[in-house]
């Protein structure tokens, strides 16, 4: 019996291929992850259409509110009134008249006319159609003009 | 100079555990992170602020589409309207207002009625997902496979004022 050469062809493994197959790996998976901080908040469930298309050209000014309700992990309600999610902060929808102005002179600074930007508004599904029309009308007040209502797509 | 020289090349001799459980860490690492999203489509709309906006002509030619959605204290829609009429609630009611949409503007992509406007008019407790819809049924509709290309109705969309919460 031959051990010792079952034990040498143990150590004689190419590393090779090896390094290519982690490197491929690596990468495919690099290429799935969505590393892009595109501010979509987890929390908020949107409403679902056949027709919602991303849009073709991107954005050049895009502003991103999310409007949603904290939910317990089954995703039921814990607050039944809606928050705005913004960054880290979250507020009623009465207060983000305060925020939006805040947005205003950001916009303002950095040399951007806020009535190129286009406010998109994640809301979730239940939400009051109501507050959402409010927070337009304080978008307005702080001078955005455009706006964008998210859905998610709906696959045929 | 010592220059080691087998003769039959060089192998590096690498011990394939550690290795192993290098990658296996990585993968993990790559399957936590991993986020699939559904991807998120916009509808644009116009909100007229109260001045006349640039198409002011075409306004007063071709009367606004109201769209009216009644709901009940849970937010759930009771009725849908378009102009006087009813058109009930439920999934039927949408498809309704989308023929409706289609019969008004008098058929798919035509340039008479490219500018007409569509109003809509909702009760303050409506869950926001009825809406979505009804601009959904109110821009237009999907066309057959394999392209799913959409067939346009009405390209501007605009709210009524928000009614005081009941």
């Amino acid at each position: 019996m031959r051990i010792e050469s079952k034990a040498e062809q143990a150590n004689e493994v190419d590393m090779t291929p090896m390094i290519d197959i982690v490197f491929q790996l690596i990468a495919f998976f690099m290429v799935i992850t969505n590393f892009e901080q595109t501010q979509a908040d987890e929390r908020v469930k949107l409403p679902k259409d056949a027709l919602a298309k991303p849009p073709t050209v991107k954005r050049e000014f895009p502003l991103t509110i999310n409007v949603g309700f904290e939910r317990d992990t089954k995703g039921n309600k814990i607050d039944p009134e809606a928050w705005v999610f913004f960054g880290d902060e979250q507020f009623r929808v009465e207060q983000a008249g305060r925020k939006l102005k805040d947005e205003q002179e950001y916009f303002k600074t950095i040399g951007t006319d806020p009535k190129e930007v286009t406010v998109e508004i994640r809301a979730d599904a239940e939400v009051p159609t109501g507050q959402v029309q409010e927070l337009i009308k304080m978008s307005q007040e702080s001078g955005f003009e455009k706006f964008a209502l998210r859905a998610t797509q709906e696959s045929n | 100079m010592k220059i080691r020289n087998r003769g039959k090349g060089e192998k590096i001799e690498a011990q394939m555990a550690p290795m192993i459980d290098v990658v296996f860490q990585l993968l993990i690492f790559f399957m936590l992170t991993l986020k699939i999203v559904e991807p998120e489509g916009d509808f644009n709309i116009n909100m007229p602020i109260g001045a006349p906006s640039t198409q002011t002509s075409e306004e007063i030619n071709l009367p606004d589409i109201k769209v009216r959605l009644i709901s009940n204290d849970t937010g759930q829609l009771v009725d849908l309207q378009l102009g006087r009429q009813s058109l009930g609630n439920g999934q039927e009611a949408f498809e309704r207002l989308n023929h409706k949409i289609e019969q008004v503007i008098g058929g798919a992509n035509n340039p008479l009625t490219k500018d007409m406007e569509v109003e809509i008019d909702a009760d303050y407790n409506l869950h926001y997902s009825y809406i979505i819809e009804a601009i959904s049924k109110c821009r237009g509709r999907l066309g057959p496979p394999p392209n799913y290309d959409l067939i346009p109705y009405v390209e501007k969309i605009k709210f009524a004022a928000p009614r005081p919460p009941s």
